[in-house]
Formats: structure tokens, C-alpha cells, sequence
């Protein structure tokens, strides 16, 4: 009873402000975020256990959530060496041997214990220039990426190497944290590697909410565009276009560490032949099929359909969000203005919000909370990994959406942030920000300890 | 009742107000439930699934004595061996209930469990001139766990002999078996209180340095993880094989898969009841039962149901697809029954309790 009436005060004093200050670059201290509650709008899921990535929307239809349980059943199938009466057609050349693997319940991958081994963990790469369609410029005798892993007889084309070096980064109130800095490098090439090569690592990340991405509008996106900085706040965000192979055409980027895939269907039609080895109808060569280690001398392609595809898609597409915690925690709502305060939320701008063209009824017309622009920015010298993607630079990132980020600790068991995993934590990933996020960070390293505690309990409720 | 609405109206205006200075805690609400649910969770996290993973490390140190014991032509030892793998995959079907922590996040499940076994790879292995040993099957993690040794002990039709033995496949069976054990003992540690003591998430969940943001949600982790089971068992270990034929069904080389269903549907009792092994510990019932008896029976009963019908299909599973449809049938309707009544009545139950 008690409670009751103090929900029926509040929501009639909700209105007031509790301080006096009314001008336009006034940060309410305290908001109120209980709007946010439902980060993916209508597809929002209430849970916060191990199963919170991997969830169905609520408000799918029955034909959607029928596809959706098929397509779940065939993210967890674990592909073999061909030929075979189940799943056949792994490799020959390959990272990994099923999508579960380098996305684990469907969040983020952790940084690899062992480098040599399976992990989702794989590195990209090219030579100067660029390629056919404007994208990277191919290796020679390796491609756009390096697989690190191979069927029995055939090479991997190479294996992957790290050495970290230890870099500081000391905040106002005296704390020291230490940051780790990687450097890869292949070892054990099966043919000879180019001078000049870039390489650039790229970490498994969360494939809920994909369909919710997809379905902001291009407009609204290229709206929050200030490519020249024309209000001088530092920030410039811009827009990636990519070549889309699926349809012949330059379209805009919106998945991918660099924002270099334009559609779902892509992403994940390269992702079977680039990470597992597994043909389809968008890309019907192995890859490496040019090369004395990528032939499997077998003619099993596609080696997986259009239908299990698309499966994997709409699986993608309509994987529930879940909603955020202690909203109403006072350090959370203070942590919350300070994200306002030190500038996070330019690029990590809290709600977007979906069209209505998607052929899935449960995405269109929602307001969601994944907390990213969609856009490029200029990270800085220090995360920059110097390897051009379309029209990202090689210093330039997509800004990661946060939402569900609070929970990688028990759904994932670890930490592990950035492209590369070399951020340890929250913490570590904030101090690796530069270039135009620059003045961000230098705000973070002078919050008080106060300050930066409630930051961070925000950002973990997310 | 006038002058007592005035009066809390007075107290919520002040707690309003009060929360507008900074350095504010959310008012403290107490939860009557909070020692019941400490048991719960405690008895639960603490013996029965780390019981558990107690008793399938040590009945996998027993499978590799039994491998590394076996030799070419000793039926007996076949037979020991056999039931040695039937006495390791029993606890741990019983642990798929409770797939989440360290068998979840640390990669154990798909290093024990990966299905289907890569014939082509695992005949590579074989055929190469190279020593065989657990980095071996690390290296290849789809011919490695249960079901290569399965494949291994019984061979592809089940009826392989002692002799149908080559040395090499040995060799492979008993670095099969040590890379198993390795992982059942990563397993337990990653519970074991004076060691990686996953278990003081349930046991301290809603506190600093849980996982668990609250009791509550620590237990719909566990209900959920019920819920998982009963659903893969309906959907992929008993639909899937009737629809697309026996190609699917997951222990058929040792014509074990109606034990496996069983122990699935076991390790839902366990956690439903907070058994195991006969000890007696408090388990989702206690709290179910003590507001809601009904429910509680009606899912003591849909258990029991399931276990009963998946007992009853006649022969063995593989068999009974085709022979006997009806009650392969009858045994997936009783799960999907389970399922639903976890799904839509014991997971509101808790999460609103």
C-alpha cells in the first residue's frame, strides 16, 4: 500500500525537475530512465540470466518465431569435413566450425588463452590499394582474411601471434591502470607473405538486436552526419558505403567492426565461407579456391542452401533485446547524466528508432536504445589499426552499440572489449578512446572515483 | 482512512524528495522469501550440481582406467569399458539441466559433448603416422568427447568387437578418454568451493560481486536452465529423429539415447526437487509448495510422466522410430507437456513470487 501511493506521488510530482536550472545545455542530474526500460522497443525480453542473448523477441508472429526456433537450432550446427551425412562442408581452410563457436550464446567472444587454437578471434588483411569494388585490396595467395585453421591434408594459411605491450593511463585521483597494447603477426605462412601488409584482428560480437539495426532508416542515420564538424564540438561522424555483393550495388555500411557490410544477409553469407569454409548462394567459391590450399576438389556447392540462410538471418534478425537493470538506482540515473556530461552519448546516442519497411512486422516503427550513431569516427593513433575498409579510414570505428554490455560478464565469463579483446574491461576500453573521442576520455580520467563508479554502474546496466 | 492516506502520502512526498539530493539508496525493500531462497539456492549450487560434476569426474577417471586398460581381443575389457563411458554420460546428461557457468562459458559442453563426430577427421587422425594424444583432439574439436569415444567403442552399426580393434584407434580411444577426464576435473574445479567456486554466484546472488543481480533472477537462471532441457529433448533428441530418421538421433552407435532422454528428464527432478544421489536438500519445491501445492504436484507429476514415457518406448530408439512411432510419439508429447508447464507457469510463478 505504501508503495502504491508513493508511485501515485511520484507520478504526479514526476514533472518537477529537482534543480532550478533551465537552459538548453542543461543535464538533468538524476533523469528519470525509465523509458529505456524497453532497449529493443516492443522485442524487448525481461531477463537477466545466460540465456538473455538468445532469447526470441516477445512479439514475434507465429510464422517469424517458427523460422526463428529453425534458424536457432542450425546457429548450433557444428560443421565437418565433407563428405558427410550431417552438416559436411567445413574448411577446407577455416576458422571455426560453427557460428556458436565465435559467438557464444549468441554474445562476444572472449581474447583467445590459446591463439593457435579455434577461437573467434580472426584476422583480416590486405595489401595497399584498393580492390574491385572499392573495398580492401586483396593479399595475394590469401585474401581479405586469414584462416588460421584447416581440415586434415590441406595448410592453414597461417597462425596467429601477439606480444602486448604495456601501456598507462593514470586518472586524476592517482589510480594507474594499465592498458595492454597487442601487436599480431603470422607465423608459419603456408606460401610467401608481402611486405607492406596490413592486418587487423576482429573479435566475434553479440548478434542480438541485428535486426533492429538494420531497420533504422538510412535517413535517420545519415542525419546525425557532421562529416566537417560544423559545430565544432570535436565530433565528426560519417557514414561507411560498401559494395554489397548480394546486390550489385553501393549501399550503406552497418555491420562490422568498420561498418563494412551493408545487409544481415551478407554479413552472414560471409561470414559461412570466409570463417567456416561453407559455400552458398552468395558466395559460391570457397574461399581460397584459387589457392593450393583452398580447393576441397569436391562439387558440394552450395554446401548450404538458401533456406538454411536465410534461417540464419531471420534467426539474427529476431533475437529479443534484453532490457536494461536498476534504472531507478540512484548511481545508475547519476551515471546516466555523467554519460550526458563527458560526452559518451555523441557517438553512443541512446535511442534510434526503426522504419517500417522491414518484411518482419515485430521490428518495424519501434524506439530502441542500442547506444550507437551507426557511424564512423576517428578513434585515434592509439586504437587505430591502420587498414582501410571503403571509405573508413584506418583509424576510423563504427560506434559499437552498448546495449546488453552489462551482462557479457555472466553470459560470456569475461570482459574482453574492442575489436582486438585487448581492453580487459569497461574501464580499459574508455581509456583506449582517442582521436575524436579524445576530449571524452579526458573528461572520464578527471571524474572523481565517485563519478567514474557511477558511470561505470550505468554502463553495466546497460 | 482518510488521515492514514494523508499520512503516507506525507512519507512517499519525503522519500520522493529525499531522492532528489545526490548520494541516495534505493529504499530498502525486504523480501520475506530471502532465507528460503538462500537455502534454495545454496543446496542447489553447492550439492546437487556440484555433486554432479563430483561424480562425473570421478566416474571419467574411471572410463580412462578403463580405456587405458583396454587390449585388442578382450571382450570383457570392451564390455567394462562400455559401461564405464554408459556410468560417465549418465551424470552428465543428468548435468543438462544446468548448463550455464564454467560448462557454459568455459567451452566444456562442446568439448565433451560436440556432435556429430567428424568421420573424415577422425580417420585422418588414424591414418597419420603422428603420436596421438589429448592436443590432438583439442586441435580437432569435432572428433573428440562422448560421442567419439562412443563411435570408438561400439562402431558405426554397434556391434564392433574387441578384435575389430586396430592400435591406433586405442590410442586415439585412450587420448579420447584422457582429454574427456581433463575436462570433467576443469568442470568440477570450476565449482568446487575452494577452488573455482561458481556456485557463491547463486549462493550471494543480489550481491557485490554475483552475477546474479538478485535472488529472483539467480533462480530463473535455474529454471530457465530446466526449461533448456526439457526443450532440447522435445525438439532436437526425439522430433528431430522422427522427422528426419535415426541419421539424427545422438547416442544410436551405443543404443543409448532413451537413458540419455531419461537422465535429461532426472536432471530436471534433481533441481525441481533438490535431490541427488538420495540426498535430500531444498529444491524449487520449496518454494513452489508453499504457496501453490498444485502446481508443485502437477510438476512433480509431469516429470514423472516424461521419465515413464521415455522408459516405455519399447526396444531401442533407434528401433522404435520406425517400429513403434506411437511411443516415441507419446514420450515427445510428455516432454513438450514439461516444457510447457515450466515455460508458462513455473517460470511466472517464480519470477512473481
Amino acid at each position: 500500500m505504501l508503495k502504491r501511493i508513493f508511485l501515485m506521488v511520484c507520478l504526479g510530482f514526476g514533472l518537477i525537475s529537482c534543480s532550478e536550472n533551465d537552459d538548453e545545455t542543461y543535464i538533468d542530474p538524476n533523469p528519470d530512465l525509465s523509458e529505456r526500460l524497453y532497449a529493443g522497443g516492443a522485442t524487448t525480453i525481461f531477463s537477466a540470466t545466460s540465456i538473455s542473448f538468445r532469447t526470441p523477441a516477445p512479439n514475434l508472429s507465429a510464422a517469424d518465431l517458427e523460422a526463428h526456433l529453425l534458424g536457432d537450432t542450425q546457429f548450433e550446427n557444428v560443421y565437418v569435413t565433407a563428405p558427410a551425412e550431417i552438416n559436411p562442408g567445413l574448411g577446407p581452410i577455416f576458422n571455426n566450425s560453427s557460428c556458436i563457436s565465435c559467438h557464444p550464446n549468441d554474445g562476444r567472444t572472449g581474447y583467445p588463452l590459446n591463439l593457435l587454437g579455434r577461437s573467434g578471434l580472426l584476422i583480416r588483411a590486405s595489401i595497399a590499394g584498393t580492390g574491385a569494388n572499392g573495398g580492401p585490396n586483396p593479399v595475394p595467395g590469401y585474401g581479405l582474411q586469414i584462416q588460421n585453421q584447416a581440415i586434415f591434408g590441406y595448410n592453414p594459411e597461417a597462425q596467429y601471434q601477439n606480444a602486448f605491450t604495456d601501456v598507462t593511463e593514470t586518472l586524476a585521483d592517482g589510480t594507474i591502470v594499465h592498458l595492454r597494447r597487442p601487436a599480431f603477426t603470422l607465423i608459419n605462412p603456408y606460401t610467401g607473405l608481402p611486405g607492406g601488409m596490413m592486418l587487423s584482428a576482429r573479435m566475434a560480437t553479440p548478434v542480438f538486436g541485428l535486426g533492429l539495426l538494420e531497420a533504422i532508416s538510412e535517413l535517420d542515420i545519415l542525419a546525425n552526419q557532421d562529416i566537417d564538424d560544423a559545430n565544432g564540438d570535436g565530433i565528426s561522424g560519417r557514414a561507411n558505403y560498401v559494395w554489397d555483393p548480394q546486390t550489385n550495388q553501393t549501399v550503406l555500411g552497418r555491420f562490422g567492426w568498420k561498418a563494412n557490410t551493408g545487409s544481415l544477409i551478407v554479413q552472414c553469407a560471409a561470414a559461412f565461407v570466409e570463417d567456416m569454409g561453407i559455400t552458398n548462394m552468395i558466395f559460391q567459391n570457397e574461399t581460397g579456391h584459387d589457392q593450393s590450399n583452398g580447393q576441397d576438389g569436391l562439387t558440394d556447392d552450395p554446401e548450404v542452401g538458401q533456406a538454411l540462410l536465410d534461417n540464419i538471418v531471420l534467426y539474427c534478425r529476431t533475437l529479443g533485446v534484453p532490457a536494461p537493470r536498476n534504472l531507478k538506482q540512484a548511481n545508475v540515473r547519476q551515471g546516466a547524466a555523467i554519460f550526458e556530461q563527458i560526452e559518451c552519448a555523441k557517438c553512443h546516442m541512446p535511442k534510434q528508432k526503426t522504419g517500417t519497411g522491414s518484411a518482419i512486422s515485430a521490428l518495424n516503427n519501434q524506439i530502441i536504445f542500442p547506444y550507437s550513431d551507426m557511424l564512423l569516427h576517428d578513434m585515434g593513433e592509439g586504437l587505430a589499426d591502420n587498414r582501410p575498409d571503403f571509405l573508413a579510414s584506418g583509424s576510423e570505428w563504427k560506434t559499437r552499440p552498448l546495449w546488453g554490455i552489462g551482462l557479457t560478464q555472466l553470459i560470456n565469463g569475461h570482459t574482453d572489449f574492442l575489436h582486438d579483446g585487448r581492453a580487459r574491461n569497461i574501464q580499459e576500453a574508455i581509456l583506449w578512446h582517442g582521436g575524436e573521442a579524445q576530449n571524452a576520455k579526458n573528461k572520464y580520467k578527471q571524474l572523481t572515483t565517485k563519478q567514474r563508479s557511477d558511470l561505470l554502474e550505468f554502463i553495466n546496466s546497460l | 482512512m482518510k488521515n492514514r492516506i494523508a499520512t503516507l502520502s506525507a512519507l512517499g512526498l519525503a522519500i520522493f524528495f529525499a531522492n532528489c539530493s545526490d548520494n541516495n539508496n534505493d529504499p530498502i525493500t525486504y523480501d520475506p522469501n530471502t532465507v528460503l531462497y538462500t537455502a534454495v539456492l545454496t543446496d542447489l549450487s553447492r550439492d546437487v550440481i556440484t555433486d554432479t560434476y563430483e561424480t562425473l569426474n570421478t566416474n571419467a577417471i574411471a572410463l580412462k582406467a578403463a580405456a587405458d586398460a583396454f587390449t585388442i581381443g578382450n571382450d570383457a575389457q570392451l564390455a567394462a569399458l562400455k559401461t564405464a563411458w554408459q556410468a560417465t554420460r549418465a551424470p552428465w546428461e543428468q548435468s543438462e539441466g544446468f548448463l550455464y557457468g564454467p560448462v557454459d562459458t568455459g567451452g566444456i559442453d562442446p568439448a565433451m559433448d560436440t556432435w556429430p563426430v567428424d568421420v573424415n577427421a577422425m580417420n585422418n587422425i588414424l591414418g597419420s603416422g603422428d603420436p596421438i594424444t589429448p592436443a590432438t583432439l583439442e586441435a580437432n574439436n569435432e572428433t573428440r568427447g562422448f560421442h567419439l569415444i562412443e563411435y570408438l567403442a561400439w562402431g558405426i552399426n554397434g556391434n564392433k568387437t574387441a578384435a575389430d580393434f586396430t592400435a591406433r584407434e586405442v590410442e586415439l580411444l585412450r587420448a579420447a578418454a584422457e582429454d574427456l577426464q581433463n575436462n570433467t576435473q576443469l568442470l568440477y574445479d570450476g565449482w568446487k568451493t575452494d577452488s573455482g567456486n561458481y556456485g557463491s554466484n547463486f549462493i550471494n546472488a543480489g550481491q557485490s560481486g554475483s552475477v546474479y543481480v538478485s535472488q529472483k533472477v539467480a533462480l530463473e537462471e535455474i529454471v530457465n536452465g530446466i526449461i533448456g532441457i526439457a526443450d532440447e529433448v522435445a525438439t532436437g533428441k526425439i522430433q528431430a529423429p522422427l522427422d528426419e530418421g535415426a541419421t539424427v538421433e545422438e547416442s544410436r552407435f551405443s543404443n543409448n539415447s532413451k537413458i540419455d532422454f531419461a537422465n535429461n528428464m532426472r536432471s530436471i527432478q534433481n533441481v525441481y526437487e533438490g535431490n541427488f544421489g538420495g540426498s535430500d536438500r531444498a529444491g524449487l519445491t520449496n518454494i513452489v509448495k508453499l504457496t501453490n501445492p498444485t502446481l508443485d504436484a502437477e510438476i512433480k507429476a509431469a516429470i514423472g510422466d516424461a521419465i515413464n514415457a521415455i522408459e516405455a518406448i519399447p526396444g531401442t530408439f533407434t528401433q522404435a522410430l520406425t517400429d513403434n512411432e506411437a511411443a516415441v510419439i507419446n514420450a515427445q508429447e510428455k516432454v513438450a507437456a514439461l516444457q510447457l508447464k515450466l515455460q508458462n507457469q513455473l517460470l511466472p510463478f517464480i519470477s512473481n513470487n
